[in-house]
Formats: structure tokens, C-alpha cells, sequence
């Protein structure tokens, strides 16, 4: 153990700094954890494998369509596409799955929760795989991006070298609409705004390709019995990290059957620096409040003054009163409940109202899962940039130790559930 | 006196290190005019790194190249330069801070072998990649 070496720390989490320095995460070690962890990770694959293909379909295919109805109307293409590191066609396979779409998210595209029927009518009816959530995500990236300041993504979107391409994208998908063209004269900055936005649609499609077989291997090892505990599935989201951390982010459009590199691959940009990270602080930390939960004064500073203390992300939302119809988290919460294994539906029946409150359970089950996800991260970022936890140098464990109360800094604040996540009884 | 990619090519324990600096396409402006400072992974500081992470780089090679660049910086910097300056602005564009309070250490990595003078800069090897952020 490490911390004989180091006097122990005196931060407030304390106790979750230890468990990080023994290799641990920040969600306690037991099988009742690792069992709703697993399980929703399972249930979050299923739609994330739809948001993928559909957000890449949009910055893609559909591009600046004026009339985008039709967005989530995701091709055929676009759900046989092989994803690049998983199943058997993929060109660097790293994780099992399917290349094409998971056949439990196609079965649900079919029949949706009521019956089998036309595309329209469940887009209509609201019986379908939540898209907006996706866009919610996205455009939480798109807002924090610049203030943000991590990779060089968001910097790039303002140089003229993206707005170059962007500019020879735009002229080739208006070539026969003169009005759309007139209007791009008149107004330049909105239609280079929505290219940009596009782009962070490429981005985290290309973010959550990589998330959606990682989750549904975990999922299938637990049930071979391959995890023994949290830090296991910990460990496989680490080294899932590090495996393809140096995978392009970039942005193709399609014109015509032309491709248009408006963030060629070149650039070097890469999954960790500029997708993973930017994702990890723009969602799971702050987002922006949702409209329609609580109303928030800012003139008595209850939304504070600067982006970087956003605090609405899941790791410090309140999922009861977030469990309204249409806001995003819920409408995540709607899609994973179409796909929950048996075992975890099962341990909802047995807790608080049973199914009357299942979404709000599977909410909380999806925040410990989410706080293991971010345990991942530092861990992750440890390993990147600081020192192994073994370390024979105290001045290095030291140097882990200041990085570690400065990430556990963040849970200081009344609104996190790093606290609660600490009890099995909070669900 | 030889180059950078020569003395790397021609001394055991960095083929890992030529085998990317190749796939990024970087020889030749590593063989070329500099000068540069370069902090040379060896092989054992590669085989650090967890299972993958490299194949997924070598596939490509921009990715790569910018991990590498990390690992230069502009102009012939020794030891004694390096710690007096205590932070170098890397090639990629990410700074790295050197330490030279007990051991002589460039980020989270600890030099093994210091001012290997070469035609166009200089090299320090290191035990660890580096990694910016």
C-alpha cells in the first residue's frame, strides 16, 4: 500500500482519495455497484449505438439541409457502416461487437415500444431512440468548447484555414440553390456557425463509436463472470483510454458523392485530446441548466458568473426533480430503459416503488456508473502524466496525491453526489 | 558528426522509437537541418504503454507525428540549459516542464542519459513517453 509512504491526506474526501491511490475508483468496491454499473453501461450501448451513426449521418450526409426533418432519419448506410475498431470487418479491432448495427437497437428501430410501423409514425409518436439527448451533448461541447481551451479542436474552428474549407463546402452543397447562396452572402457567420456546430456533431460521433462496443464488452465479460470488482471495470475503461487515444477526429462531408475535408485528419487531432476530455469536462461536469426543472435567479448569482463553474453535468445532478418529460438527461434515462438486462430491471422491482420509479433509479445507477467513468479518466490521466501509484519516489506520490485532491476539489461543491454515491442505500 | 535519426538507428534499445519516428514520417526532418532537442523514448518506456496504444498511432501516422513532436523542442538545449530554463515550449506546441531539483526529470519522465551531442541538436534519453496536458 502507497499510503504508508505519504502521511495520509486531510481532504474532506479523504477516503475516496485513498481508495484512487490503492488503484481503486471513486464508486466503493462492491458487487452490487459493479452489478448496476455493468448494467446500465449495457443499456447505454444499445442508443449510443444509434447516436453515433446518426450524429455522423447528420454532419455528413445531411449536412446544412434547410429543412431537416429528417435528420434522424438515419440511412440504411449509416446503420450497416462497420464500425473502425470493433467486429470483424473493422480495420484496427480492438473490441468484439458488431461492425454494423447491435441487432437489439435494430429490433427496437422496428417495433419501438408500441408496434411494428412506419419510420414516421414512431418519429411522430415519439416511440424512438432519443436523438435530442445526443444534441444536448454536442451542443454542451459547441458552448464550453472555446472556454474550455482543452486540445485544439475548438481553436482550429476559428482559423482560416476551416473557414476555408468550410466556405468551398458551403458553395458546393447551395451550387443549385441560388437562394440559399444569397443568403450565405448576406449572411456568412450563421451558416459558418452551423458548419461549425456540424462539426462537433462529427466529433462526438466519432467520440461515442468508440464508447458504444467498449460498454457492450464489459457487459458481455460480466456475464462470462470476467470482472471481479469496480477497479476491473475501471481498468478496462483505462486502458480502453489509453488503447485508442490516438484515434483521428476529423470532419468529412459528402456532396454529391464528393468528399470535403473540412477537419482533414491530418490536422492530428486525436479521440483523447480532442474529443475525450473536452466531452468528459463539457458533460459530465457542466453542461448548462435545463429548461423546465428549476428556475434560477441570476441576478442573486445562483448560475455562476464564469462557464468553468457550470455544475449541471451528471455528476451533480439531482435525478428526481431532472425526471421531467423532455429534458435531455430524461430522455437518456427513457432510452436506456428499453434495454435494461433482466437482472438490473429485477433489482429495481425490489427497491423504493418498484417499476412506478424506474427511471429515477436507473438515473442514480447511471450517475455511480458515470462517477466510475470519470475514475477511469483520472486514472487514466494519472497514468498519462503523472506517476505509477507504485512509485518508490515519495515525491512522486506526493505529485499523484495534489492531482488527486485537486480532481476530488471539484466534489466539494453542496451539489455533488460523490457523497451519496458512497452509500448503497441513495437511489 | 552523425544525426539525430543515425545515433537512434545505430544504438540499441530505441527500435520502437525509429519504427514510429519512420511511420510518422518524421526521418527526414530529424536527419535534416535543426538544431533540435530531442527527448528519446527508449524501448522500455514504449513498452510502458498499454496494449494498443501504439498500433492504434502507427495507423496514423499525423496522430502519431504529433505525439512525437511532443518530444522535440526547437534549438540545441543541454542539461544545465533545460533545468535553468525549467519549461520548453515543444514543437508540438504543448509546453514541457523540466526538473532538475534531484534527479534531472522532463515532465512525468526521468532522464537515463543526458547531452548526447548529435550533427543537428542534441538527444536525452528517457524512461517514460510523454504525454501533453
Amino acid at each position: 500500500m502507497i499510503t504508508t509512504k505519504i502521511p495520509p491526506s486531510t481532504h474532506p474526501h479523504a477516503d475516496v482519495i485513498h481508495r484512487l491511490e490503492a488503484g481503486g475508483s471513486m464508486l466503493p468496491d462492491t458487487p452490487e455497484n459493479l452489478m448496476q454499473i455493468i448494467g446500465i453501461y449495457k443499456a447505454y450501448a444499445v442508443p449510443m449505438d444509434f447516436y453515433w451513426r446518426d450524429l455522423l449521418y447528420i454532419a455528413e450526409q445531411v449536412f446544412l439541409e434547410p429543412f431537416r426533418f429528417f435528420k434522424y432519419f438515419i440511412s440504411d448506410e449509416y446503420l450497416e457502416r462497420q464500425n473502425h475498431y470493433a467486429g470483424d470487418q473493422a480495420d484496427l479491432r480492438i473490441w468484439r461487437g458488431t461492425g454494423s448495427a447491435h441487432p437489439e437497437l435494430l429490433e427496437f428501430m422496428k417495433k419501438g415500444e408500441t408496434f411494428k410501423s412506419s419510420k414516421l409514425f414512431h418519429h411522430l409518436f415519439h416511440d424512438r431512440i432519443n436523438m435530442e439527448f445526443a444534441e444536448a451533448c454536442m451542443r454542451a461541447m459547441l458552448w464550453h468548447g472555446r472556454d474550455m481551451g482543452l486540445g485544439k479542436f475548438d481553436a482550429y474552428l476559428d482559423s482560416d484555414e476551416y473557414k476555408a474549407n468550410a466556405d468551398r463546402a458551403i458553395k458546393a452543397y447551395f451550387k443549385k440553390n441560388p437562394v440559399m447562396l444569397g443568403l450565405y452572402k448576406l449572411f456568412p457567420d450563421m451558416f459558418l456557425e452551423q458548419v461549425r456546430e456540424l462539426s462537433y456533431y462529427a466529433n462526438l460521433g466519432l467520440f461515442w463509436e468508440v464508447m458504444a462496443p467498449v460498454f457492450f464488452e464489459m457487459s458481455d465479460i460480466y456475464d462470462e463472470g470476467g470482472f471481479k470488482g469496480v477497479p476491473d471495470a475501471m481498468n478496462f475503461l483505462v486502458n480502453g483510454i489509453f488503447a485508442i487515444a490516438g484515434r483521428p477526429i476529423y470532419h468529412h462531408v459528402y456532396i454529391d458523392g464528393e468528399c470535403f475535408e473540412i477537419i482533414p485528419k491530418s490536422k492530428g487531432f486525436t479521440w483523447l485530446y480532442e474529443a475525450a476530455l473536452p466531452y468528459v469536462e463539457a458533460v459530465f461536469y457542466r453542461t448548462a441548466p435545463f429548461r423546465g426543472t428549476k428556475s434560477y435567479n441570476a441576478q442573486a448569482h445562483e448560475v455562476p458568473d464564469a462557464q468553468k463553474d457550470f455544475h449541471y453535468g451528471i455528476l451533480y445532478a439531482d435525478v428526481f426533480p431532472v425526471g421531467t418529460a423532455g429534458i435531455p438527461p430524461t430522455l437518456l434515462m427513457d432510452d436506456m430503459y428499453h434495454f435494461l438486462p433482466q437482472y438490473l430491471k429485477d433489482y429495481y422491482k425490489e427497491h423504493c416503488r418498484g417499476e412506478d420509479d424506474e427511471l429515477i433509479q436507473l438515473g442514480i445507477t447511471f450517475q455511480r456508473s458515470m462517477y466510475n467513468v470519470t475514475s477511469a479518466v483520472i486514472q487514466a490521466l494519472r497514468t498519462a502524466l503523472l506517476y505509477p501509484l507504485d512509485d518508490p519516489n515519495p515525491k512522486h506520490l506526493q505529485k499523484n496525491r495534489e492531482f488527486f485532491e485537486a480532481q476530488m476539489d471539484r466534489f466539494l461543491r453542496p451539489e455533488a453526489r460523490l457523497r451519496d454515491i458512497q452509500n448503497a442505500e441513495y437511489r | 558528426m552523425p544525426s539525430i535519426v543515425d545515433i537512434a538507428v545505430n544504438n540499441e534499445g530505441f527500435s520502437t522509437l525509429v519504427a514510429a519516428v519512420q511511420a510518422a514520417g518524421l526521418v527526414e526532418t530529424l536527419a535534416g537541418e535543426g538544431d533540435f532537442t530531442v527527448f528519446a523514448p527508449n524501448d522500455d518506456a514504449f513498452a510502458k504503454l498499454p496494449p494498443g496504444t501504439i498500433q492504434t498511432l502507427v495507423q496514423n501516422p499525423p496522430q502519431l507525428a504529433r505525439i512525437l513532436t511532443y518530444h522535440v523542442a526547437a534549438g540545441r538545449l543541454t542539461k544545465d540549459d533545460l533545468i535553468k530554463l525549467g519549461e520548453v515550449t515543444s514543437i508540438e506546441g504543448s509546453p514541457i516542464p523540466i526538473n532538475g531539483e534531484d534527479d534531472f526529470e522532463v515532465k512525468n519522465a526521468t532522464v537515463l542519459a543526458a547531452d548526447i551531442e548529435a550533427d543537428n541538436g542534441i538527444i536525452h534519453v528517457i524512461d517514460n513517453v510523454i504525454l501533453m496536458g
